[in-house]
């Protein structure tokens, strides 16, 4: 901030300087002349000032200052409700030895397994509506229904169509001569059929930002592509591909943060966690120790850890791109 | 000089920004405050948060008006939750040091919230008012009762919102069509005769080959407690610091409870149970036996067959249990009056038109013990022995396990694992001693905390 102001008044400096009715010999006059400009712009910097202060102070108050305090609540046993005690790694220390901790990580590892179907799927109908098939735009909207729904009612639906005994899903299996299982009760399933549900809340997502980077590309590429006698895979994998990869790359990183955070579906769909905590994701565990059994200094700490880890993988995917990034004139 | 007016209008004009960027600002601040403020100074606002239905609102927005105009100068702001953003909003509020006056809290919390110094001893304004204790249940006063080392006695911290008997129905239909008298609502089944009776209304009804009816399909945590504790078995000692579920008379009852499903088949499948998939065939006519709470009379009321209530089938101890939970309306140590917050929980509580309206609801029992009595004295409108409700309440009910524990999660271990049990891969001894010390080192945390919180 400081040095932006330098800056700024630098610049005044300067352009006073270029100014000829000021005399070089005359040395007097040339002060209050240079005082009054600076005064205005000091002002109107000043007023400035007042607008950008509005957002700051919003960002220290709900969001520095909720971190800050976050962190220092990951180092005592605070229960939510009264004094805070500083009790050191304590937290830290309990955490690695949580299976739950474990097991809850593993989970919402494991529902990340969606992110490259639900992206692949995505692409492929991108790829699909951007033919100009006829009932393109009806088609667009299906699967954009999703996206603007609610996910709570959503969540609410699913478990309804996942529900053992009357459920949609097993009506259609039996169809099929299939006996399903109780999806959500079974922990072999439960996570699949939660994967499966957040693949389908997603796809119209990823599927239009596809659509959009695909429609963006040059016809002349594919020109280019079919006088040299490529085929469409060839034209798929040379020239699609790597167009759309910034998109790629922007929907895996928000999808992985996104993921790291699923909270609703898992709160709606598995009350409890699933049957012996195979549906749990992380963040439904930071939620249930903070507000359910009075631990908010321990799930503090939990999602510090969280936070770390976050922040890891999206480094590691900003220096992947990088590295891959390429430009085309 | 056309310069210099330009400039002093520029300048007229950046100081009406600054003007406009200040009050901006300033009107963020106010914004913040402002709520708190109440206009007129001599008028009292009084604060109310609570979470429930439709029936509820009604209820209790008519008492609440009657209570302002009884109150002159007094206004009470209501703040409605969804069920499930309830607890997460309290805890907000507790934390951001903005507790309402009046708020609901479950009984299971009192300790807890009185520890922590949020919540108000009422036991002086409660004698001071015009009130009599008496005319609400015993069983709903007493569990907001906390003397700083026992829950469910000494100064009282809250007055029962509702008190919830759970309740074993039946369908009095199918009884009727297989054949089997129905229940004695005095004298309970013992297991074998619960067996017995289950045995024989799991049928095939319409001859395709598939069993169609079943006996029963009970949710774990919530019926489990009746078998284990009319067993002689508990889930906790009497002190509250030791977790007793791996005694024989406790690996009896659950494996009863697991047999019922697994080797008796007596229930629709076993991956079920942990579901209220259930919930839906006994909607359906499937199920003989079901839960059946005082919220679920108005949609049991649409039911096609008639049910009733009995006493849960009783083990070795020879006596029926059951489970009663509570909801509770309680005063914040912080109130600015006292008086008045108190007397809107009495209101909350005892008001007989609220009352009323929540009983033609179909949603809860009075907490008046003689409109419920009265309204008990009907025993033509169904279910016909609405008196197992008050029974419950006044002589068998018992209180949730963790009611005086400082959380719940040494208790959710064993619901979370229980599964394979329920599935029959695991027998009840193998699993019960497996899980008491997990349950244990919970517990013990959470003794360790609660002693902190003190």
């Amino acid at each position: 901030m400081a040095s932006h102001r330098c800056l700024l008044l630098k610049g005044v400096k300067s352009m006073s300087g270029i100014n000829p009715v000021v005399g070089a010999k005359d040395v007097k006059p040339k002060k209050p002349k240079k005082q009054k400009s600076s005064a205005l712009y000091k002002q109107e910097h000043r007023v400035a000032f007042l607008f950008v202060l509005a957002p700051v102070i919003g960002f220290l108050l709900f969001s520095v200052y909720p971190f800050a305090y976050s962190i220092y609540a990951s180092f005592t046993d605070w229960n939510g409700l009264n004094r805070m005690n500083f009790i050191g790694f304590d937290n830290f220390v309990k955490l690695f030895q949580d299976p739950y901790f474990y097991q809850t990580l593993y989970n919402t590892v494991f529902y990340m397994i969606g992110i490259p179907i639900g992206l692949g799927l995505a692409l492929l109908l991108a790829i699909a509506l951007n033919r100009g098939l006829r009932g393109t735009t009806f088609f667009r909207t299906v699967y954009y229904i999703p996206v603007i729904s609610s996910l709570a009612a959503i969540s609410i639906m699913w478990a309804w169509a996942y529900n053992g005994d009357f459920g949609l899903v097993n009506q259609v299996l039996e169809i099929f001569g299939v006996q399903g299982p109780n999806w959500l009760e079974n922990t072999s399933t439960v996570k699949p059929a939660i994967i499966l549900m957040a693949v389908w809340k997603g796809l119209g997502y990823s599927m239009l930002l596809y659509l959009a980077a695909i429609q963006s590309v040059s016809k002349s590429f594919y020109e280019a592509a079919d006088l040299d006698g490529a085929n469409s895979f060839q034209k798929f994998l040379n020239i699609t591909w790597p167009m759309v990869k910034p998109v790629t790359f922007f929907l895996v990183i928000t999808n992985i943060i996104g993921g790291f955070q699923i909270f609703t579906e898992i709160n709606i769909m598995t009350p409890t966690g699933g049957p012996e905590y195979s549906a749990a994701s992380i963040v439904w565990y930071v939620w249930q120790k903070a507000f359910k059994y009075y631990q908010m200094g321990y799930g503090s700490a939990m999602s510090l850890i969280l936070f770390i880890f976050i922040f890891i993988v999206t480094v590691i995917q900003f220096y992947l791109n990088r590295k891959s990034d390429y430009s085309l004139d | 000089m056309a310069v210099q007016k330009i400039i002093g209008g520029v300048l007229i004009m950046k100081k009406l920004n600054l003007l406009l960027a200040i009050l901006l600002v300033s009107s963020m601040f106010l914004g913040a405050c402002s709520s708190k403020s109440s206009g007129n100074s001599d008028e009292k606002e009084i604060t109310f948060m609570f979470r429930g239905g439709e029936d509820e609102k009604t209820a209790y927005t008519a008492a609440i008006k009657k209570f302002e105009e009884q109150h002159e100068g007094v206004k009470v702001k209501i703040i409605n939750t969804d069920a499930d953003q309830y607890s997460t909003k309290l805890s907000a509020a507790v934390s951001g040091g903005n507790v309402p006056d009046v708020f609901y809290l479950d009984s299971g919390s009192i300790a807890n919230y009185v520890d922590n110094g949020i919540i108000r001893d009422i036991t002086e304004d409660v004698e001071k008012a015009d009130f009599d204790l008496n005319s609400l249940w015993q069983f709903g006063v007493d569990i907001y009762r906390y003397d700083g080392e026992t829950a469910g006695k000494g100064a009282l911290y809250g007055l029962p919102k509702d008190v919830g008997p759970f309740a074993l129905g039946y369908n009095k239909d199918m009884f009727e069509k297989a054949g089997i008298p129905a229940p004695d609502k005095d004298k309970a089944y013992t297991w074998d005769e619960f067996l017995k009776v289950s045995q024989e209304l799991t049928q095939d009804t319409d001859g395709d080959g598939e069993v169609d009816q079943w006996a029963s399909g009970f949710n774990a945590t919530w019926s489990l407690q009746s078998f284990a504790y009319s067993n002689g078995a508990s889930f906790l000692n009497e002190a509250g610091d030791k977790v007793t579920v791996d005694t024989p008379e406790f690996a009896k009852s659950l494996q009863f409870f697991s047999d019922l499903s697994n080797k008796y088949n007596t229930t629709p499948n076993s991956s079920q149970s942990e579901t209220l998939d259930t919930y839906q065939r006994w909607m359906n006519g499937e199920l003989a036996f079901f839960p059946v709470g005082p919220w679920d009379m108005s949609a049991y009321a649409k039911l096609d067959f008639e049910y009733d209530l009995m006493p849960w089938p009783s083990g070795d101890a020879g006596k029926s249990v059951a489970y009663v939970g509570s909801l509770g309306l309680v005063v914040s140590e912080m109130t600015q009056n006292p008086d008045l917050a108190t007397e809107l929980a009495i209101y909350l509580s005892a008001d007989e038109e609220a009352q009323q309206t929540l009983l033609d609801a179909q949603v809860q029992i009075p907490n008046l013990v003689d409109m419920a009595e009265e309204w008990a004295s009907d025993t033509e409108s169904v279910p016909n022995n609405k008196q197992e409700f008050l029974d419950i309440v006044q002589d068998y009910g018992v209180p949730y396990p963790t009611f005086a524990t400082y959380n719940s999660q040494w208790l959710d271990e064993f619901w979370t694992n229980i599964t394979p049990v329920v599935q029959g891969k695991k027998t009840a001894e193998e699993y019960l001693k497996e899980i008491q010390p997990k349950m244990q080192k919970l517990l013990d945390e959470a003794n360790e905390q609660a002693k902190m919180s003190k």
